[in-house]
């Protein structure tokens, strides 16, 4: 269903390295991903896995020590890998692809009041001045739930909670009418129901602007409420993706059953909550193999020594496991896990 | 802003006080042949107790210091001992303070033409030559005690271009090497300061969204960076000129500027007590002026600061 969607951007075969003393780090190794119009693309997986890197690429916002190796990203049937000057990426960042970063506390510049803020990328990217982008700014302040905007406009973020400069910042990446967004973990630094309306805020403001969202996060919850589609990811590699409940309820790689294990909602009372042996890979060595091998109880031979290739599980849902080559062994996810893929497929059929 | 204006006014007044008795207290534990000056040795012991008994010093102490700060408060710093046998202590002071304002604010206007662009261009090329050059000044100018530096470009210098080597006031080129020499300095620490406050925005989340807004690399440094680097400046900024201004006691003393500095130096050899006292005095009430105003500096430049209540607050 998903799929039927044209692609807006696509990734592929993209490496991306860092060079840091001499020494070369591989964060993106190798990964294909297609992003449709107006879904909502969750990216999961864990701390250094190369999320952020990965959506700071598709903006060219690459910290200077990093770059593409190989690769295409594909975007308006443009390379943007092949960009290299900054007037080329401005006629993107921003205005096509904007933005949500993480912690709305430090995202704003305490000197400047958030209507100039906001205003400024009204009248970058919307041409707008004057009374024009004021109003222009004074609705957008509306549309991210802001009261009393006029009064709002002319103070300055430390007068602000953190879910309203939360709000500001969504404000900002949708002044400038951008097909797609990229909130990298945008409800982390927030509590609870605060996170809710921001994500709920998300959902409306999709809805009003037609915009594909990425989300970037490692909290599976977050991802449950928002996303149409997820992709795994794990040491620099997209090991599976697929719709929602695919992911949730019939994943293949031992990494994302690991991930859902971990789960809180998964662990029953008064039992310790399950967490990953072991660390991840050494990104600044060649990794032989699955990356995930070592960590990976039900790791074959083949793993360690063969990446695998996308093996089709549906029409929308890929996974990097030999688990489903035809040779390898019958291997069935974890007791508690399967209980809770029962239950999920059974939910969703009623 | 005026009440905030007014607390710090106050909390100044109250340095100021405990700066004054702390210079009194110290002077009076100065010998007391400093009071008598050359006429010490042709009076007898009588006579200078009765000389002595008229200047005061024979009071309580906390009588003298009552009196010290009224004769202060109507702007009489007492007398010239030995410089200048009794002439008004303010009226030396205030032959020479012209020069040294001259020269202190010279300095400063020069170091700060070189040294914010300076600072401003090696935050903008982090990394690549002039930021190299820029920070070998730097370390040169730390480093190397002031007193080497200010003697070889006296000795050298003039020798290189043929200049004299002592001020004279009618000789415009006489002004160059003094001026430069107390330049440098400053120079190299508005340079450090604006390239560390302008690094330290950049590495701000702030600076990223607004590059992620696809603000142009130009603007962000200029619209963004360099204003917010600005205000830890702007507080430091008039307690640095004030610096510089008392802060030119070598200087004038090298090449014969007939500056504050100088004065300190030869009152502080022929034990002029009350001249010394005045001195101490100016230097350190320009201290404190340069603190408040680089302390209403930054309330007017930072919105974070709120004024009134509970004074500065973050
Ligand atoms: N400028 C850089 N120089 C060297 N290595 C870098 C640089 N930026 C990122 N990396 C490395 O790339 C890898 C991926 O980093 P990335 O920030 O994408 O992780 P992430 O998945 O976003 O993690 P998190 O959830 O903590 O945000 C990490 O190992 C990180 O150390
Ligand atoms: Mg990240």
């Amino acid at each position: 269903m998903t799929s039927k969607k044209p692609r807006i951007l696509f990734i592929q075969n993209l490496v991306i390295q860092f060079t840091l003393r001499g020494r070369v780090l591989t964060a993106i190794r190798d990964i294909s991903l297609d992003l449709y119009k107006g879904e909502s693309l969750a990216i999961v997986g864990e701390s250094g896995s190369g999320k952020s890197v990965l959506m700071k690429s598709i903006m060219g916002l690459l910290d200077k020590n990093g770059s593409i190796k190989q690769g295409r990203i594909i975007y308006q049937a443009q390379d943007l890998g092949q960009f290299t000057t900054e007037q080329e990426w401005l006629r993107v960042r921003g205005k096509e692809i904007a933005m949500v970063t993480q912690d709305p506390m430090t995202s704003l510049n305490p000197l400047k009041t958030i209507g100039k803020q906001i205003e400024e990328c009204v009248v970058l990217h919307q041409g707008l001045k004057g009374k024009e982008a004021y109003e222009e700014t004074l609705k957008l302040l509306k549309d991210v739930g802001i009261h009393d905007v006029k009064k709002r406009y002319k103070q300055y973020p430390h007068e602000f909670s953190g879910g309203m400069r939360q709000r500001i910042v969504i404000a900002i990446a949708i002044a400038c009418k951008p097909n797609i967004l990229i909130c990298d973990e945008p409800t982390t630094a927030l509590d609870v129901t605060i996170q809710a309306q921001i994500l709920q805020l998300l959902k409306n403001l999709q809805h009003k602007y037609g915009l594909t969202i990425v989300y970037i996060t490692h909290d599976l919850g977050v991802v449950a409420k928002v996303a149409d589609r997820i992709a795994v990811m794990y040491a620099g590699d997209v090991i599976e993706v697929g719709e929602t409940h695919e992911i949730f309820f019939n994943s293949k790689h031992p990494y994302t059953w690991a991930l859902i294990s971990s789960l809180p909602q998964l662990g029953s009372k008064g039992e310790q909550l399950y967490s990953i042996k072991g660390t991840p890979p050494n990104l600044f060595q060649e990794i032989k193999g699955d990356a995930f091998a070592p960590r990976n109880q039900y790791a074959l031979k083949i793993d360690f020594l063969e990446r695998p290739p996308f093996f089709q599980v549906s029409d929308t849902h890929y996974a990097r496991t030999w688990l489903l080559d035809p040779l390898a062994p019958k291997v069935e996810p974890p007791a508690a896990l399967q209980a809770f893929f029962a239950e999920g497929r059974q939910y969703a059929s009623d | 802003m005026l009440q905030y204006i007014g607390k710090r006014l106050l909390q100044s007044v109250l340095t100021l006080f405990i700066i004054i008795t702390i210079v009194f207290s110290l002077l009076r534990l100065m010998p007391e042949e400093g009071y008598l000056g050359a006429a010490a040795d042709k009076m007898s012991p009588a006579q200078q107790e009765i000389y002595l008994t008229n200047l005061g010093l024979r009071e309580p102490l906390l009588v003298q210091l009552g009196n010290f700060c009224m004769n202060l408060f109507q702007g009489d710093l007492g007398k010239s001992v030995t410089y200048r046998t009794d002439v008004p202590v303010t009226t030396i002071i205030a032959g020479k303070v012209t020069y040294s304002l001259l020269f202190g604010l010279g300095a400063v206007a020069l170091s700060l033409i070189v040294g914010v662009p300076l600072g401003i261009m090696m935050a903008y090329r982090k990394g690549r030559w002039l930021d190299r050059l820029g920070t070998g000044y730097i370390v040169f100018v730390v480093a190397v005690p002031a007193a080497v530096y200010y003697l070889v470009i006296q000795m050298y210098i003039t020798d290189l271009f043929q200049l004299p080597m002592l001020f004279d006031e009618y000789r415009p080129i006489t002004w160059i090497l003094p001026l430069t020499s107390m330049a440098l300095a400053p120079t190299a620490s508005y340079a450090m300061w604006m390239r560390r406050y302008m690094v330290d925005e950049l590495n701000k989340d702030y600076i990223k969204l607004a590059r992620a807004k696809g603000v142009k690399e130009r603007t962000l440094m200029f619209k963004h960076v360099l204003r917010n680097a600005f205000i830890p400046m702007a507080q430091y900024l008039p307690a640095t000129i004030l610096f510089t201004i008392t802060g030119s006691i070598y200087i004038e003393s090298l090449y014969s500027i007939p500056g504050m500095g100088g004065l300190l130096v030869d009152a502080i050899q022929r034990q002029d007590n009350t001249v010394v006292q005045g001195l101490v005095l100016v230097f350190s009430s320009l201290g404190i002026i340069g603190l408040i105003l680089g302390d209403i500096a930054m309330a007017l430049v930072d919105p974070r600061i709120k004024l009134g209540k509970g004074g500065g607050v973050r």
